[in-house]
This record gives C-alpha cells, sequence and structure tokens, in this order.
C-alpha cells in the first residue's frame, strides 16, 4: 500500500544514518523473547544486545530458532498464520511492537537479504529503486543518486554501471545477490538483517559479500544468520549461538571461536554435537 | 550432546596421528638424551653416533607433524580446544626437535671429550644430566595428559636448572688456573651443561603451550610458580 509507505504512521528511527564512530552496545535489545508457531515454541525466553554498527552473527544447527529470530527483528514472521510472542523487541529505544508503529515503516529502517537472491524481473536501475517508487519517489534527480550510491554501497557500481538497464536476471549469481543488498540498502535503513545471505554463492562471491559486508558495517548494524562458521569468524564482531530455540552463548565472535565457555557451544564448533 | 567423539571419525583419526607422531618424537628425544648420557659416562662412542644418526629421524618428524597440522586446518578448520591442540602439537614437534638438538651438540662434544684422559669433574654435570631429563619427560607427561598441574611445576624447577648450569659453569672455571691441561676438557662439559640447561628451555616451552591447549592462558613470560 503506497500511501501507507510514503505516510509511515509513525517512525521511530533517526531519518539520517548517524556516522558517529562510537555505536550504542544495546542498539537493538532482545528481551526476554519466546515465540510460538501455533502451540509450538520455537524461542524461549531470549535475552541479548545487539552492538550498533557491527556484525553479529546467529549460529545454531538448523532448527535452532536463529532465522526465526532474525525475522522477528523486522516483524516478518507475522507473515505467518497463527504466531505469538512474549517479551518485547527494542530497537534504538523504541519496541517495534508498539501499537503505534506501522509495521511498513519499521521495514523501510530494517532491511533485509535472503538466502536467494531475489531480484524483480526488471533492469538492474528499477531493481535498486524500486523501494522509493514505492515509496511515491520518481524523481530522477534522487534516482539516479540512489541507484550509484546504493550500487557502490554494494560494490556493485563498476560491474553494473554500464548496464543499468539491463536485466537484473542477466547478472551472475553474486551480483544479483549484491544487488539485493542494494536494493536492501537503498532507503538508508539502519539495520540490515542477513539470512545465510551466501549460502548459494560460489567462493568467490561469497568473499565479496563478506568483504561487502565488512565496509557495510561502517553504516549499518548487521545481523547475519550463517551456518558457515568460517564465514561467522571472518565476518562478526559478536557471535550468538541458539540450541533447540535457546540463546547459549553470546559474546565476541573471537571468544565464541577460541574460547566458549558454555560446553554446548564447544561441542557445537567444534563437530562434537548429536 | 554426546561430546566425546567428533562426529566425522576421520577427524578423530587425523587428530590421533598427529599426536602419536608428536609422542613419537618425545620417545626418540628422549632416547636420544639418554644416550648422549650413557656416551659420556660409559665413555662409548656408539651411544654418541646413535644419537647422531637419530635426529634425522627426529628431522623428518618434525616435518611430518607440520604437514599433518597444515593439513588438518585445511580439511577441517578446527575451533577452540581442537585448534589449540594442533598448534600445540606443532609447537611442541618444534621444542622435541630443539632439544633433539641439542642432545646432538652433546654426543658431538661428548666425543671430543672421549679422545682425552676422562677427568674427576665429568661426575659433577650428572644431577644436570638429571634434572635436564627430569623436566624432559615432565613436559612430555603434561603433554601427554593435558596435566596442567604437573606443567605448572616446571618453569621453578627450569630455573634450579639455571642455577645448576650456573654453579657448575662457574666451579669449572675456578678449576681452570689449576687444571690448565683438562681446560679444553672444561670447555667441553660447559658447553655440554648449557645444551642440557637448553633442553629445560624446551621443556618449559612444551608445558607452557600445554597450559595453553588446556586453559587458554597465555602463560609464556608471566608464569610465577
Amino acid at each position: 500500500m503506497p500511501a501507507v509507505l510514503s505516510e509511515p504512521v509513525r517512525s521511530h528511527f533517526p531519518t539520517t544514518v548517524n556516522t558517529s564512530t562510537a555505536g550504542r552496545p544495546d542498539f537493538i535489545s532482545i528481551q526476554n523473547f519466546s515465540f510460538f508457531y501455533g502451540a509450538k515454541q520455537a524461542l524461549f525466553d531470549i535475552s541479548l544486545d545487539i552492538p550498533e554498527r557491527q556484525v553479529t552473527a546467529f549460529i545454531g544447527p538448523s532448527g535452532c530458532g536463529k532465522s526465526t529470530l532474525l525475522r522477528n527483528l523486522n516483524r516478518m514472521n507475522e507473515l505467518i498464520d497463527g504466531i505469538s510472542h512474549s517479551g518485547d523487541i527494542i530497537i534504538h529505544d523504541h519496541s517495534i511492537y508498539d501499537p503505534l508503529i506501522e509495521v511498513i515503516s519499521l521495514r523501510k529502517r530494517v532491511g533485509m537479504v535472503f538466502q536467494k537472491s531475489n531480484p524483480f524481473p526488471k533492469s538492474i536501475y528499477e531493481n535498486v529503486v524500486y523501494p522509493l517508487r514505492v515509496a511515491g519517489q520518481n524523481a530522477k534527480n534522487v534516482l539516479d543518486e540512489t541507484v550509484e550510491r546504493s550500487l557502490k554501497g554494494a560494490a556493485l557500481w563498476d560491474e553494473a554501471k554500464d548496464r543499468l538497464h539491463e536485466s537484473a536476471l542477466s547478472l551472475s549469481g553474486g551480483q544479483m545477490q549484491r544487488l539485493c543488498i542494494a536494493r536492501a540498502i537503498a532507503n538508508r535503513p539502519e539495520i540490515l538483517l542477513m539470512d545465510e545471505p551466501c549460502s548459494a554463492l560460489d567462493p568467490i562471491a561469497t568473499v565479496k559479500v563478506e568483504e561487502l559486508i565488512q565496509e557495510l558495517k561502517s553504516e549499518f548494524t548487521i545481523v547475519i544468520v550463517t551456518h558457515n562458521m568460517q564465514q561467522a569468524t571472518r565476518c562478526s564482531d559478536k557471535t550468538a549461538f541458539f540450541y533447540l530455540g535457546k540463546l547459549i552463548e553470546f559474546d565476541v565472535t573471537s571468544k565464541i571461536f577460541s574460547n566458549p565457555a558454555q560446553k554446548q557451544t564447544e561441542d557445537y564448533i567444534t563437530g562434537r554435537f548429536g | 550432546m554426546d561430546s566425546t567423539r567428533h562426529i566425522l571419525t576421520s577427524f578423530e583419526a587425523a587428530l590421533d596421528n598427529l599426536r602419536k607422531d608428536v609422542l613419537m618424537m618425545s620417545s626418540l628425544t628422549t632416547r636420544s638424551l639418554e644416550n648422549s648420557r650413557k656416551g659420556l659416562f660409559e665413555r662409548d662412542e656408539d651411544f654418541c653416533n646413535s644419537v647422531i644418526a637419530d635426529d634425522e629421524e627426529i628431522d623428518i618428524l618434525e616435518i611430518q607433524v607440520d604437514n599433518e597440522g597444515i593439513e588438518f586446518m585445511m580439511r577441517f578448520h578446527p575451533f577452540a580446544s581442537d585448534l589449540r591442540n594442533v598448534i600445540a602439537a606443532m609447537k611442541t614437534s618444534v621444542n622435541l626437535e630443539r632439544a633433539a638438538d641439542q642432545c646432538v651438540g652433546i654426543a658431538r662434544r661428548v666425543k671430543k671429550l672421549l679422545l682425552h684422559e676422562q677427568i674427576a669433574q665429568t661426575l659433577r654435570i650428572e644431577p644436570i644430566f638429571q634434572m635436564s631429563a627430569s623436566l624432559l619427560h615432565d613436559s612430555i607427561k603434561a603433554y601427554a595428559n593435558n596435566d596442567i598441574e604437573l606443567a605448572r611445576t616446571i618453569k621453578n624447577r627450569d630455573k634450579q636448572l639455571d642455577t645448576l648450569n650456573r654453579e657448575f659453569a662457574d666451579t669449572l672455571t675456578d678449576l681452570m688456573p689449576e687444571n690448565a691441561g683438562h681446560i679444553r676438557a672444561f670447555i667441553e662439559l660447559i658447553f655440554i651443561a648449557r645444551c642440557l640447561e637448553r633442553i629445560g628451555d624446551q621443556a618449559k616451552n612444551i608445558a607452557e603451550d600445554t597450559i595453553f591447549a588446556v586453559t587458554v592462558k597465555d602463560v609464556r613470560h608471566t608464569l610465577k610458580s
């Protein structure tokens, strides 16, 4: 609904990205959060603070709840029937469940990149500006500036600047994923959620996305779900390990992967699981 | 969760092989130290020649441990205790190879000593041999058994070995003026004691790496007790 998108009921988030060096340690504060798919409880009393402009990785075996928690950060799970939750998620001092907040405005501030790249069957240019057009922005100079900024931000500008009006579907897999990142940052969100963003990419494309993540963290708070523990060590500043819907351990990444405090974490990262 | 075995059996086998090769190196190094001692006190050059000959096998094992460690990291990308164990194995093999080199140094000097008549002062080096062998043995035992308490004893005992070595060198130096005909032998003995003192240093390094592998505490240059 473009009318709603262009005029969010209420946005609790700053309209410009904060580029100061000192980030808040509790930019996203997950507080005693439990989540249910119908009668089945998927998350149990999760509490953790995600720092601003850092990369936080969620790791754990399949079904541990990491993607469920990620999708709660922009209320994406609400697209599923029968879900419920308790506890709260606070972003920048405001609950994302505040009844006054328009969920679409939340998602504009909390962008998401999925496991499989999902460009629209449109040109590269139109893919990037799509969120702006939906929001009613059609001024060419604004769109042009957004395309260049976003593609540069996604490290795709040099490869795409001469073919902006070609179909996005002509790009390689890695380029498509970076295009989706460009689209996700076109609206200048503050938070980027990445759900296994490299799992469908070859090693070279993976390296490019990982490098991009490092560059993006100067502007965005990034939360990444990954099954690749090497990727978590390379990309993230902090890591949370989940098991059976519970947060087992959350600490700086180097600590988690060199000397975890919990035996379950050590068993998982060293492959002695199950 | 059962944490006893890795979900990949080849992982456990590779880690076991690495450890076995390090322990094989430790056996050979211990034997070289014992043979160098026998060469000196039994005045038997054959023991010295064995030490020199066995060094090649230890060198080969050091390279093998390095290669196995690198391959292990490449194949399995170990984390946490597994990563520390691989690093400890590789560092321990380096220290054992250096200890074995010291044994070769001792054997070569013993061979020179054997060209001369036996001197009474040779017996004075026996306690240094014993302490050096004890340190090497216990550091390996600590590594093999992840025995942190034993590993923690090594540093102080290494200091005692240093003291013994200094006292030995001072004593022989003091005796030189009145034993001018034995100065060359005294110097060889002083160098042998120095090699033994360095084996103590290698033992201390092995103990410190063991402590790191088990506790994640880097005690190099800091351990007080």
